[in-house]
């Protein structure tokens, strides 16, 4: 499959200027270098002699190994170590340098002295010899081998497979059906479909079989009987009902629902709805609606602007792209969108905390820009989904088990890009901008949103991969369920989804908090937002509302991080989610620096407590009986230097190191920078990778 | 009618002494009435300042007029602020209900209070109430608003913009001229040179434990810096300023230059700015060094001594590579500078040196740039095309520059390969370059005691203008020597502390703490422009540096992430992925935003470390009940200090 023969002439002459140690290198054990695979994994094409590139240009510090596709990954297999690579975040369903197919956004096989380029789709033909691959990943990495020694038809044939493989055109052919790894949890998530431990009161079960896109029980409002339901279910786009969501202590519920399909019947079921809604709350008060439709942009503009933002990330040169760089971020309108839907969200929790109204989230399918408001809402407001656990549960509720459609817009299927848009992790970069303004107020760390954000396009789990509850039922029984993170992290590295910051939470504190901020405020509320039907958000220059006021009044107060926590949503104080967006960028890193640094010290300071916590206890159980035996040292902790400092590995992208550059490499003449230099021009030295260039 | 109210005055006087005198004691409401009452008589006065003027009496009249002020003030001085206490020396000069048009709540009936140092106001009736505190010494410009005939609600009063980002309205009645007397009174205090007034730095009778003015000796930097060696030696040459009035008295230069050689190369720099060193490498000796221009003008002069000076600091560590000159400047401005006497080092006179321009721009693209910011952040964010506005104010572009500059005289430096520092006067963006440079270089200079000294050597005794840049009590608000150049090397320190977060010993409290001094003129620190001057005006004597203030309570200012580093040079990412706007600066105004005095992370490490100590406390007593009923002394706790029993838990890293 591979060749092994020596190398034509022609193909010398296609080298760069070559370093010593980039030829030294190739190695004849390359060959016997073996995939691992997974259980129903196959090995489906490979090319020997395969560098992938990780200096700049010069090839300096390059990979020799196997490149290798599977039915489930690409692999790159070296028996070379990558120099300053003294920490791996590696996921145990991959080696270091595998790329996982679903991850795969576009191949693009390249003859660099043709001149020549193309994007591989599925089934497609190559006309040329390509002699550098480019993988582009969904998760902003970009890859780069070179086949320069290995043989034309063997690099053709490998890129093709690749292609191939990436694109399946049918949900059967992804990996999860042929995985037969560990399944030792049945489909049913970690209590999450079930309500979030506060019981309505005037809400209860339903049973099933309305929507194929609802789950299998759901809440509705206690007046709506069952017969009423299956009549309405008609009326409703895709046949989705109203869902419950969540209540204040105050009685106010939020409720998501899809559009009245049939105007004929729209008046009228909308507010036999509302009445519903209303009778729910005991004190029966308004029912506002949200039309998300409206006041959000669309999937299409969240993907079009992801696709900008990725262009400025991680494609465009570096060095050029600073110039422009605010106003590109601006053009690409993603933190504008983040916005958007924090404002929005903020608008719902004025009207649940300072209205004490009911809300119903409005949207046509019920099932995108819904799920992102809902779940917002909740962790603005109710302190548990702040937890790891309650965060887990409100993903899998608003959002595995609502039917948010991942199989589409993830676009496993790379069927239609109309239908992909990364809303999940826009909601996940909203939850971001809530962590880094109360950074306290979260048990889990940005960390965890990157892994669970990655977690996306590994195919082994269900939980993502799928349109809707029904969906991921008959396909897959017993597919894993993804929140088991051992089955991709050793519990060491799951540590890292800890955040050293959380203060915990304490149920009572929300509803002390909450519903005294609300409280004392309340009066100065005017009922002008009651007339409206639809929340807008206001415009600008508008003199202030009442949840201006309502925010102003909190802002003024002290934040508990264990009550309601509203966004700050000045555009000045929404922030690029660096160690996402920017992570694999060797330019972008601050060595030993970054937030990640504090958050070091923190967390040995965390450590400490929890050594003298564990010390206490046992001193407690053992009183009296012998003191001695537990000196000052405690068995159990390691005795680790007492080095403060940040490891040497630690970067502003820990714990991702850019394995390889993207293509916006640093150049030392071309730049901007170099204009001013002078003459002399090699005098702009890059801070971090001084040692990496030899000038 | 003016004969009437110079009686009135006669009286008022003689009420007030007496009061002065005998009721000390008086019921606050009483005295409220009394300071209404004087109000009231002195308001028609003020009116007939202008008219008595002209008047021959004037002399005498203006002294009882004075004489009346000052009664009035002493009375007034009894009366705490509304929440504020006073400053020891701060008296208070005028009360006044007033409107605030507060540009987010809109407008908040209050009282505003004028002392020597503040201007302080209070909201009546809103709750929590609304405050301002500000220092005179912040205020910019005041400005009248409307007319007495202007319509509309609210369209009389006063307009005051402030150095440190905003702008404040009050709105008084428009009936009797009742803003003169206010506005007259905050000219006065608020430009107190232009009045010849002192500044409030030399009335502050404010007393702390350490004196800050020791906080820096140039003999002792020099001595930490391994100096003088047999390379490098001390002149006492500027002893009395002579060779160069904006320098400081101490200076280091190379060992092998006479006294004779550095007043000639003076004469070859502007305004004598002779290259002088300002730091060392202590391992590859290679130097910092930073001086003015050459003054090559538009026939290209060359001078001898100034290129052999050079080439004596090229040699002074050793290496045989080229002195690297960085000129701030960019290439066109050195160019224009020639037209002025001024330019660079040519490559034909100066061979063994490489020349590299550093692009920043000059004071006046600064000003202009921190003004646009101003604009785009206050009163309200610009929200609608907020990164595109910032990108047009060009404010990060210049940190940027700036930081990139530094960057590269650090990483010459570490390399071992002297440098000269120069723009045109040595004394604006030279300064930010050398101080960043060392900041990054040397530990030091990150604690909370080395960063003073930096600001004191680098900035304060090299003759920054902090006068000319700041108008310190100067009225003049339109001078074109005014320059937010420092405010702009803070803003580039606080960029390094967000990317390294645990490499500095002060947080960014420190930071908007200095700032706000920077214009306060509370503290003689940042006065004047330059160390003779400041002599001349016995600063040190009359006036409390702003380090008393500081490091007379430490704890607020410092950043309890700190992990001391010795020989670690940081080198920043100048990118714009990591350059932010410094919104806990400029945006503090905001009320749109959470006022957070300390950060939320802090504030946790700070939670965390009580709760260990309060975990080791408990442990502490666990085991001395313990091992009180066995032998005595086996165990002794207290033998072993709380950190040294401290062991750690595995953590992810």
């Amino acid at each position: 499959m591979f060749s092994v023969k020596p190398l034509k002439p022609t193909f010398k002459s296609y080298l760069p200027p070559v370093q010593a140690d980039a030829t030294s290198h190739p190695q004849p054990t390359i060959n016997k270098l073996e995939a691992k695979l997974l259980a129903g994994e196959i090995v489906v094409n490979e090319a020997n002699f395969v560098r992938k590139c990780i200096g700049a240009d010069s090839g300096h510090g390059d990979l020799w190994g196997k490149l290798i596709c599977t039915n489930f990954k690409i692999s790159f297999i070296t028996q070379e170590t990558l120099r300053q690579q003294k920490f791996q975040y590696v996921n145990q369903l991959l080696g270091v340098h595998d790329i996982p197919l679903a991850c795969v956004g576009q191949v693009v096989a390249v003859n660099g002295t043709k001149g020549k380029r193309k994007v591989l789709r599925s089934n497609q033909k190559l006309k040329f010899s390509p002699t550098e691959l480019l993988v582009h990943c969904k998760d902003f990495r970009i890859v780069r081998f070179r086949f320069d020694e290995a043989g034309p038809e063997s690099a053709k044939k490998v890129c093709l497979a690749i292609a191939h493989y990436a694109q399946p055109s049918d949900p059967q052919l992804l990996f999860g059906f042929e995985y037969v790894g560990e399944r030792p949890h049945g489909p049913h998530g970690p209590s999450g479909d079930q309500a979030n431990g506060v019981d309505p009161g005037a809400a209860r079960g339903r049973p099933p079989s309305l929507s194929a896109h609802l789950p299998e029980y759901f809440v509705v409002p206690a007046s709506l009987a069952d017969s009423d339901l299956k009549q309405f279910s008609g009326f409703f786009t895709a046949q989705r009902l109203p869902l419950w969501c969540w209540n204040h202590q105050n009685g106010s519920a939020l409720v998501r629902m899809a559009s009245i399909r049939d105007p004929a019947q729209h008046r009228k079921l909308d507010q036999r709805i509302c009445n519903a809604v209303t009778m729910s709350h005991p004190k029966r008060g308004d029912v506002l609606k949200a039309d998300l439709d409206r006041s959000l942009p669309s999937i299409q503009d969240v993907q079009a602007a992801f696709v900008r933002l990725r262009q400025i990330c991680v494609i465009e040169p570096f060095e050029e792209s600073e110039e422009k760089w605010l106003s590109s971020m601006e053009s690409c309108r993603w933190l504008e969108y983040v916005r958007a839907f924090l404002k929005q969200s903020a608008e719902v929790v004025y009207m649940l905390e300072g209205e004490q109204a009911s809300v119903i989230l409005q949207e046509d399918e019920g099932r995108d820009l819904s799920c992102v408001v809902s779940s917002l809402v909740q962790l603005i407001l109710d302190a548990h989904f702040r937890s790891l656990t309650g965060f887990q549960s409100l993903v899998q509720k608003e959002w595995v088990m609502a039917g948010h459609r991942f199989l589409d817009r993830c676009n496993h299927l790379k069927k239609s890009s109309k239908e992909e848009s990364p809303l999940f992790l826009l909601f996940l970069d909203c939850v971001w901008q809530l962590m880094d303004q109360y950074p306290s107020a979260f048990q889990f760390t940005d960390t965890y949103l990157t892994v669970l954000s990655d977690s996306m396009w590994i195919p082994v789990f269900s939980t993502f991969l799928f349109n809707c509850p029904r969906q991921r039922a008959e396909h897959s029984r017993d597919f894993a369920q993804m929140w088991d993170w051992s089955q991709q992290f050793t519990l060491k590295d799951q540590a890292l989804f800890n955040s050293p910051l959380y203060v915990g939470k304490s149920a009572s504190c929300v509803q002390k908090g909450a519903v005294k901020t609300f409280r004392c405020t309340k009066k100065n509320y005017s009922s002008t937002l009651r007339a409206g039907p639809s929340l807008k958000t206001q415009p600008r220059e508008a003199p202030e509302g009442p949840s201006d006021r309502f925010s102003r009044a909190w802002f003024s107060r002290p934040a508990d991080p264990r009550g309601l926590l509203l966004p700050q949503l000045l555009p000045s104080h929404l922030r690029l989610w660096r160690l996402y967006f920017l992570r694999w960028v060797a330019e972008a890193q601050i060595p030993r620096g970054g937030p990640v640094a504090a958050l070091h010290k923190l967390s040995l300071l965390a450590g400490e407590i929890e050594t003298l916590r564990g010390q206490l206890l046992l001193r407690q159980h053992h009183q009296g009986a012998a003191p001695r035996r537990l000196g000052p040292r405690h068995p159990a902790a390691p005795r680790a230097p007492r080095d403060p400092l940040a490891p040497e590995y630690v970067t502003s992208s820990f714990p991702f190191s850019p394995v390889g550059p993207n293509l916006c490499r640093r150049g030392v003449l071309d730049t901007p920078l170099s204009k001013f230099l002078g003459g002399g021009g090699k005098v702009w030295l890059s801070t971090e990778t001084i040692a990496t260039e030899t000038i | 009618m003016i004969e009437r109210v110079l009686e009135q005055e006669e009286v008022i006087t003689q009420v007030l002494a007496a009061d002065n005198k005998i009721n000390r004691h008086l019921v606050p409401t009483w005295h409220i009435d009394v300071l209404k009452s004087v109000d009231k008589a002195l308001s028609p006065l003020l009116e007939f300042t202008d008219a008595l003027s002209v008047q021959n009496t004037k002399k005498i009249r203006n002294r009882r007029l004075n004489r009346c002020f000052r009664a009035s003030r002493e009375s007034l001085k009894m009366e705490p602020l509304a929440d504020v206490p006073l400053l020891p020396g701060e008296e208070r000069v005028i009360d006044k209900d007033i409107i605030y048009m507060c540009p987010f709540s809109g407008a908040l009936k209050g009282k505003v209070f004028i002392t020597n140092y503040r201007l302080f106001f209070k909201s009546a009736d809103m709750d929590p109430a609304v405050t301002l505190n500000v220092p005179l010494g912040a205020i910019n410009r005041v400005e009248k608003m409307g007319g007495a005939s202007s319509r509309g609600e609210n369209s009389y009063g006063l307009d005051i913009t402030c150095k440190d980002v905003r702008n404040l309205r009050f709105a008084l009645k428009q009936e009797g001229h009742s803003r003169r007397d206010i506005f007259e009174i905050l000219f006065r205090y608020a430009f107190p040179l232009s009045h010849g007034l002192p500044l409030f730095a030399f009335l502050s009778q404010e007393k702390f434990e350490e004196n800050g003015w020791n906080s820096y000796s140039p003999m002792q930097e020099f001595r930490r810096q391994g100096l003088p060696n047999d390379k490098w030696r001390i002149t006492f040459l500027n002893q009395s300023y002579e060779l160069c009035d904006t320098y400081p008295t101490i200076l280091m230069v190379p060992y092998k230059a006479t006294e004779e050689d550095l007043r000639k190369v003076a004469t070859f720099r502007s305004r004598c700015r002779i290259p002088v060193l300002s730091w060392i490498h202590p391992d590859n000796l290679a130097a910092i060094t930073r001086c003015s221009q050459p003054l090559v003008g538009m026939s290209g002069k060359r001078n001898k001594d100034d290129e052999r000076y050079l080439d004596i600091i090229r040699e002074t560590n050793g290496t045989t590579s080229k002195l690297t000159i960085f000129d701030a400047r960019p290439n066109v401005n050195a160019v224009a500078n020639k037209a002025t006497g001024g330019g660079y080092e040519g490559d034909d006179a100066y061979q063994n040196a490489e020349l590299v321009f550093l692009d920043i721009h000059n004071i006046h693209v600064m000003r202009e740039s921190l003004k646009k910011l101003k604009d785009i952040v206050y009163p309200n964010v610009e929200e609608s095309h907020w990164l595109s506005s910032l990108e047009s104010t060009h404010w990060l572009e210049h940190i940027k520059l700036v930081l990139s500059g530094a960057i590269q005289v650090a990483d010459k430096i570490s390399s071992g390969n002297s440098v000269v520092v120069h723009c045109s006067d040595g004394w604006d963006r030279t300064a930010q370059l050398t101080s960043l440079a060392m900041l990054m270089l040397d530990s030091y200079y990150r604690t909370l005691r080395g960063f003073q000294v930096l600001l004191e050597k680098e900035w304060i005794s090299f003759g920054h203008k902090f006068a000319s840049r700041i108008g310190h009590g100067d009225k003049n608000h339109a001078d074109a020597d005014r320059s937010p150049i420092f405010v702009q090397f803070i803003d580039c320190v606080w960029q390094m502390t967000k990317q390294f977060p645990t490499a500095f010993e002060f947080n960014e409290h420190l930071l908007v703490t200095v700032l706000d001094h920077l214009y306060s003129c509370r503290y003689g620190t940042f006065l004047y422009n330059c160390e003779s001057v400041r002599d001349a005006n016995e600063v040190r004597t009359k006036t409390i540096s702003l380090w008393s203030l500081i490091n007379s309570d430490q704890t607020s200012y410092i950043n309890p992430f700190y992990a001391a580093e010795s020989s670690r040079v940081l080198y920043p990412v100048a990118s714009m992925r990591h350059l932010e706007l410094w919104v806990t600066y400029y945006i503090r105004w905001n009320p749109r935003i959470r006022q957070q005095q300390q950060s939320p992370v802090e504030q946790r490490y700070k939670e965390l470390l009580a709760l260990r100590d309060q975990y080791l406390k408990k442990l502490e007593e666990l085991q001395l009940s313990d091992s009180t009923p066995h032998l005595a002394n086996s165990t002794a706790p207290s033998s072993a200090s709380p950190t040294q029993r401290v062991t750690h838990l595995h953590t992810p890293f």
